[in-house]
């Protein structure tokens, strides 16, 4: 592995603001929303001096990317982009980032550091299951596996039945999915009686969300395999931006490539190490699409003391909960907001109630939509109430890439329901 | 070996460095491109302590320059091999040489500098051939050589070199970057300025881009060749063959 990552960390905060400085220069000089906000704040990039003058500059928020749709926060010419990803936003507009070829090449980088960390080798056969929300980092982590020279068995969503046969057929033993997939897997191996012994899985990558540590623990004895977090963004940039090592205590942060801040989800200062507030990061060697400040909504603490792995990265808790009001599905991030907007687009309008939930049955997770039926949307016509709800979901699952099941309700019951 | 914090430098009321932080590591060989009035031979200047007042930190082995002349600079192990060779062309190329010795010859350390001029001359053996000519006879090339193997006999930890490709025909600058590289292998600390980019590039570890004084890109040689923005404002390919049609 690269010496990078245990480089003494004071010598690595050297590299650090190099890397932070010249990151903000390309900002400032490339990207009119940049340039406006430090223009706006009255200062040059030449006053970020050490790393904690970072707090000087504001917060890039998510909003900000639909609102820049869809390639006025690049920072490189369109020629110099050789992908283009889309990802669901906030708003009926995505999030699009573009990557150019050496961008590619630091994901590629990124993502090999963080499966070699869990132990993944060239004799591997690595298979990679992820809902369609998740795509971009279906292909991502297929380069990244490939840099490690294992076998992969690219993204491509199947059933149930035919992810177990790829796995138990061609001796699968490294599966990357969510917590959410993976325990649907072990329902579903548990019904069908086939026992872990017939698959030869070794490895479990958790991506997409926190895992509880009872399902962890659950997942690791029904599956007979070892387990290893991953944290990304589903937006952009992409995966791996934190990673387990051996000691499974908390996730390295590659802090060459990304600074972390915690910061207060509230008023936005930046907390005291070990205190649990928001992720913020900002990109370091990203060229076509640097993030400045950008809030992940993901809610976490340092980790104070060095992992005795070696790795001097430092590292992070990932907690449950959100600082924003995103829901988490199947490690999807979904915005409120772009549920309403995409229902308000399909309807016409938006319904007077309507509310959505994160359901979770027997393993299964979807976002359940309730719209309330009132004088316009009412019909006496089951066909017509079963066009509006197949129309509705449709366009949210094409939008958000996750399992939506839509009801039609009377307005009155909205108020007895709780959120899951 | 050299850490640079945020140094800013001004010429009267205009900022010719805007913060540049850049470090080198023992044995590195860094190269700094970047177009004319980039702030390139600013920044050597402030390394060197030829320049009056700058802000920042300039350790060298965790020591701060600060308020160094330039002799103070040499006698800490930086040596510069300036832009346009400046070597004293009515003196004769040996005494160019022992020149470069100056502090050194101070310090009573003749052997030592006896030994240097050896090595400089099987480094340059156009130079023990010519060693009684005046430097000022030498080709463009040669004179350059002689600049190098003058910075040499300091002994430097640290060689620093502001454009040694200029003006040299291509045959040339091949042979002097050839012997940066080698002295590179020997275990010399090498920053190379240049603005031939394509040719510092492919000798250096690593790379720092400076444009208008600020830095906008650094890292590993090898990935700045293959930038397709370093290509275009460096290497002499033409912007529009990327722009065309977007």
């Amino acid at each position: 592995m690269s010496p990078v990552i245990r480089m003494d960390p004071q010598e690595r905060r050297q590299f650090q603001l190099e890397r932070l400085q010249s990151t903000l220069n390309r900002a400032f000089r490339s990207v009119r929303f940049h340039q406006k906000r430090f223009e706006a704040a009255g200062f040059d990039p030449a006053e970020i001096e050490r790393l904690e003058d970072l707090k000087r500059i504001g917060f890039t928020h998510r909003r900000d990317l639909g609102e820049h749709y869809p390639y006025g926060l690049f920072a490189v010419p369109l020629r110099d982009i050789v992908r283009i990803h889309t990802a669901s936003g906030t708003t009926l507009k995505p999030a699009v980032s573009g990557y150019t070829r050496q961008d590619l090449q630091v994901w590629r980088e990124i993502i090999a550091r963080a499966l070699e960390a869990g132990g993944v080798s060239p004799i591997d056969i690595l298979q990679i299951t992820l809902d369609p929300g998740l795509a971009n980092w279906g292909r991502d982590y297929k380069e990244g596996a490939e840099t490690v020279g294992a076998s992969v068995i690219p993204y491509t969503p199947l059933s149930l039945e035919k992810q177990v046969m790829v796995l138990r057929d061609y001796k699968t033993s490294v599966l990357i999915t969510t917590p959410a997939s993976a325990g649907q897997l072990a329902m579903y191996l548990d019904k069908t009686g086939v026992h872990p012994t017939a698959l030869g899985l070794k490895r479990l990558i958790l991506v997409g969300e926190p895992v509880a540590p009872g399902l962890r623990s659950r997942l690791e004895d029904r599956l007979h395999v070892e387990t290893w977090q991953h944290y990304g963004l589903s937006e952009v940039p992409g995966p791996a931006i934190g990673f387990e090592c051996s000691r499974h205590a908390g996730l390295h942060v590659n802090e060459d490539h990304f600074l972390p801040e915690i910061v207060d989800p509230a008023g936005g200062d930046v907390l005291p190490e070990g205190e649990t507030g928001e992720l913020v990061l900002t990109t370091l060697t990203t060229r076509a699409f640097p993030l400045i400040r950008f809030r992940t909504g993901d809610r976490a603490r340092f980790i104070p003391d060095v992992c005795d792995c070696g790795v001097t990265l430092r590292r992070i808790e990932w907690l449950a909960e959100r600082t924003d009001d995103m829901l988490s599905i199947r490690g999807v991030k979904v915005s409120p907001d772009q549920v309403r907007a995409t229902v308000q687009a399909a309807l016409g309008r938006l319904p007077h109630h309507c509310r959505f939930f994160r359901r979770v049955q027997d393993a299964n997770h979807w976002l359940e939509v309730w719209i309330g039926i009132d004088d316009t949307l009412f019909s006496d016509e089951i066909k017509e109430l079963q066009r509006v709800i197949r129309t509705v979901g449709t366009r949210l699952e094409e939008g958000l890439g996750v399992p939506v099941a839509v009801r039609i309700r009377e307005g009155r019951s909205f108020a007895d329901e709780r959120e899951d | 070996m050299l850490r640079i914090r945020n140094l800013k430098c001004y010429y009267g009321k205009i900022m010719a460095l805007k913060g540049v932080s850049l470090h080198i590591g023992q044995g590195e060989l860094v190269t700094l491109i970047g177009t004319n009035g980039s702030g390139k031979s600013t920044l050597l200047q402030a390394i060197c302590g030829l320049m009056d007042h700058w802000d920042g930190e300039i350790l060298f082995k965790g020591v701060s320059l600060r308020g160094f002349d330039p002799p103070a600079v040499v006698k800490e192990g930086i040596s510069l091999v300036p832009e346009g060779r400046q070597i004293f062309p009515p003196l004769t190329i040996q005494d160019n040489l022992m020149l470069g010795a100056y502090t050194r010859l101070r310090r009573g350390a003749r052997q030592a500098v006896e030994q240097d001029l050896e090595t400089v001359s099987q480094l340059f053996p156009v130079l023990r051939e010519r060693a009684q000519q005046l430097a000022g006879t030498l080709s463009g090339g040669e004179q350059q050589m002689l600049a190098i193997g003058r910075a040499l006999m300091a002994r430097p930890r640290l060689l620093v070199l502001d454009e040694p490709s200029m003006g040299l025909a291509p045959l040339v600058v091949a042979r002097i970057l050839e012997t940066l590289a080698n002295l590179r292998r020997e275990g010399l600390t090498i920053l190379l300025v240049e603005q031939n980019a394509q040719a510092a590039l492919q000798i250096a570890d690593r790379g720092y881009v400076l444009e208008t004084g600020r830095v906008v890109l650094q890292g590993p040689a090898a990935d700045l060749l293959a930038d397709d923005e370093v290509k275009r404002a460096y290497l002499g390919k033409d912007y529009r063959d990327f722009d065309e049609g977007r």
